[in-house]
């Protein structure tokens, strides 16, 4: 299947080379896991703030607050609020779990999983690295402009978002950050197909791969496909900003000429909703691989599970409309969408009714990765099921913006890829820095984020529920929703205990990198390609380029003997 | 003569060489379809505009003049012939040093049309057209100047004619000057002349 091999080049030697500007895939997944981490720890301490000004409002922001808000008491202010509830969501979803879960493990697992030496392009990859890190460093910088980074939310729908809304340098430089990071992911979705396609190991059919390769290589395509839409909307938006055209200035396009804002919430949808697959595809690849390792069976119906996720990223390019239900449009419209985000639910109930059918009798072995696969498989059925609610119209009217909105996307896009990433990283790790994890601060760590995450987003739906809108700074100077302040001191400690959980996870990743026992070349006892060479993986990957006879969950075969798995490279047993 | 050619290719190429052209190729596809997905999103901000207006263009504004778009798409066209003509034989530069020049053309009549506009008292805050005109006009200007970029790079690059690599940088550069020509012709006959 590889058209052509790749030749082993030397070792780089300068640290230069070898850390910082790195053409190696493994090196450049280390980068972006680091990277996200870091700013998974700053999207955290925003929710932190977010959730301290919901639970106590006017209370002064504990240890940090009097040094960050001086002027008002360490209180968080009015307009602060709107610039941590749109950090911490671009924070969370462009820069600590996209890069995480496709910079780090994309990069890292394709190759090795597939039996290549390098991405197809290495070059375009370090430089989709670089690229991130521009953009990191514009996003970071806005918060340091006058009037602060920008506050238009996440989605900066104009007006708010327009010079009328945001009228500081904050929001165009988060367009510019935002633009320099889709063209970085377009890059690496480049490198990504094109390696898919053309570097497999010799016998490796498309369905012979595992499936987190083809969770990361349909996320790849809907990344090439969409954030370019992206980044059409926010280029417009940055003239609008700029130079003074009116695309989304509000006005009556025939009488004064000017623009329409809700064209930039489709834009901006068109590329949303493949988004949020892009995000959680990955992480169903990884936990659909991972419960059948532990498991100890042959993932049940992979092929069946592949096409499920295929037809999903087929089905997530037609179904933007469900979030812009109360936007006046068209009933015919609206129900249209109605239907076909309906229709996702059935793959999604294929490869969910996989994921049982493969723990279904197996042998389980309760590791960490483990337990975050099977926590992804419980938070991800919740925020699923929720999703039909608001896909709905009718009941969407009612629930739209408020926060069983949050929670629903939560328990989908932070809960479920979170912990997918955390499984990934348990998993991987050893093969990644040649050394283990402590399993059992891996455990105390799962559970406490866990109990932690569903008492946070459990709590929002009950709230939202209830009629708590999102986005308000103090929602109690409603009547009705002062009787909410208990539930929301709950979730707000939910979320410090959940934050104070990710101290194991920090602890233990730190340590075990330098200080960890060292890993054997097949700690978990599986046959995919990247365990079948030593950990850590040599910077040439394989040696020779090996074989491919089976598939990549061949495991409890009776004919087997002496051990319950093979690799990918032996002939089926 | 496909076929012929595809077993002269076959016969000409070390399955190395082949590996890799497919590995461009594939690349290329993707590349362009994500380039493609940017300009149909400003596409399909026009349509919305262009076919919610009762009448086009709004606010009483009138359609610039043909003239210069017109040598714009006469230049860009050529263009794109003579870097077909510089593809047949990659040893000859002067194709590509004509591709160049017919770019830097193409650049100088719409920095032409842009100075056309503003003396006629046509800015880019005038409304939603002039906005249109000047942001996609612009958009697809920072293309050509990246790709006038690329192609003033296989101008300099010594190993143009010699290695499989070059040969198969000067195709994919090729296909984006060509995306670029179809993407003009797509804005001309939509804004400009319909």
């Amino acid at each position: 299947m590889a058209f052509f091999e790749q030749e082993i080049h030397d070792a780089p030697k300068t640290f230069l080379s070898k850390y910082v500007f790195s053409f190696d895939h493994k090196v450049i997944g280390k980068q972006f896991l680091w990277y996200g981490i870091a700013f998974l720890g700053l999207g955290g301490m925003m929710a932190m703030m977010i959730r301290w000004t919901l639970a106590f409002p006017g209370e002064a922001f504990p240890i940090f607050g009097h040094f960050l808000f001086p002027a008002t008491n360490g209180v968080v202010p009015p307009d602060t609020y709107a610039m941590l509830f749109t950090l911490h969501g671009t924070i969370m979803i462009f820069y600590a779990i996209t890069p995480i879960l496709i910079g780090a493990f994309g990069n890292f697992c394709i190759p090795l999983m597939i039996g290549a030496r390098d991405m197809v392009f290495p070059t375009l990859n370090m430089l989709s690295f670089w690229l991130a890190v521009l953009s990191a460093v514009i996003l970071v910088a806005s918060l340091f402009t006058p009037l602060g980074g920008a506050a238009g939310g996440w989605v900066s729908y104009p007006t708010l978002s327009t010079l009328i809304g945001s009228p500081g340098v904050g929001q165009t430089l988060w367009c510019l950050a935002i633009f320099v990071l889709g063209v970085s992911s377009t890059m690496g979705a480049v490198n990504y197909i094109a390696t898919i396609i053309t570097l497999r190991a010799p016998g490796m059919g498309y369905f012979d791969m595992p499936l987190t390769v083809w969770g990361l290589w349909l996320t790849a395509v809907l990344n090439a496909l969409f954030l370019p839409v992206l980044g059409a909307g926010v280029l417009l938006l940055v003239f609008d900003r700029v130079f003074g055209t009116t695309f989304f200035l509000a006005g009556a396009a025939a009488t004064s000429g000017s623009g329409d804002p809700v064209l930039f919430q489709h834009v901006f949808w068109i590329f949303g909703h493949p988004e949020v697959y892009i995000l959680i595809l990955p992480a169903w690849g990884i936990v659909s691989d991972l419960l059948a390792f532990f498991a100890r069976k042959p993932a049940f119906g992979a092929k069946a599970t592949a096409l499920s996720m295929t037809t999903i990223t087929v089905l997530s390019t037609v179904v933007y409309g469900h979030h812009m239900y109360t936007t006046q449009m068209s009933p015919l419209l609206t129900q249209s969408f109605m239907m076909l985000t309906m229709t996702i639910s059935i793959p999604s109930a294929i490869f969910f009714a996989n994921w049982l059918g493969t723990l279904w009798k197996g042998s389980i072995r309760f590791q960490t990765p483990m337990l975050f696969a099977l926590g992804v498989v419980f938070v991800f059925g919740l925020g699923g099921l929720t999703g039909l609610y608001l896909a709905t119209v009718s009941t969407d009217l009612y629930l739209h913006d408020t926060y069983f909105v949050v929670g629903h996307f939560h328990y989908t896009m932070a809960a479920s890829v979170l912990l997918g990433g955390f499984a990934a990283t348990y998993f991987w790790f050893p093969k990644m820095f040649g050394r283990m994890l402590n399993e059992t601060l891996g455990k105390v760590h799962f559970w406490i984020s866990m109990l932690g995450l569903n008492g946070v987003f459990m709590g929002m739906m009950i709230v939202g529920y209830a009629g708590m809108h999102r986005r308000i700074y103090n929602p109690y100077v409603y009547e009705f929703l002062q009787k909410l302040i208990p539930i929301n001191m709950f979730i707000t400690y939910s979320a410090i205990f959940m934050g104070f959980g990710q101290l194991f996870f920090v602890y233990n990743f730190v340590y075990s990198i330098w200080k960890g026992p060292k890993a054997s070349q097949n700690p978990w006892e599986v046959g995919t390609l990247e365990w079948t060479i030593p950990s850590p993986a040599p910077h040439y990957n394989f040696d020779v380029i090996p074989v491919v006879k089976c598939g990549p969950h061949e495991m409890g075969n009776p004919n087997l003997k002496g051990r319950d798995f093979q690799y990918q490279t032996e002939e089926l047993a | 003569m496909a076929q012929a050619m595809a077993n002269l290719a076959t016969k000409t190429m070390s399955e190395s060489d082949q590996g890799k052209e497919i590995v461009f190729s594939v690349a290329m596809i993707v590349v362009l379809v994500s380039f493609a997905m940017l300009f149909a999103t400003l596409m399909m901000g026009f349509a919305m505009f262009r076919f919610t207006a009762p009448v086009w263009p709004p606010a009483g504004m009138v359609k610039p003049s043909l003239i210069l778009p017109g040598i714009s798409t006469l230049f860009i066209i050529l263009s794109s012939i003579a870097f077909i003509w510089f593809e047949k034989d990659t040893a000859n530069k002067k194709g590509l040093i004509l591709t160049i020049s017919l770019g830097v053309g193409f650049m100088l009549t719409q920095s032409l049309f842009w100075h056309q506009l503003k003396s006629n008292g046509i800015f880019v805050s005038s409304g939603i057209f002039p906005s249109i005109i000047y942001a996609f006009t612009w958009i697809h200007a920072a293309h050509i100047i990246v790709a006038l970029g690329l192609l003033l790079w296989l101008l300099f690059s010594p190993t143009l004619s010699t290695t499989t690599k070059s040969k198969l940088r000067a195709t994919s550069v090729g296909k984006f000057w060509h995306f670029l020509g179809i993407v003009w012709l797509i804005m001309f006959l939509t804004i400009f002349v319909l």
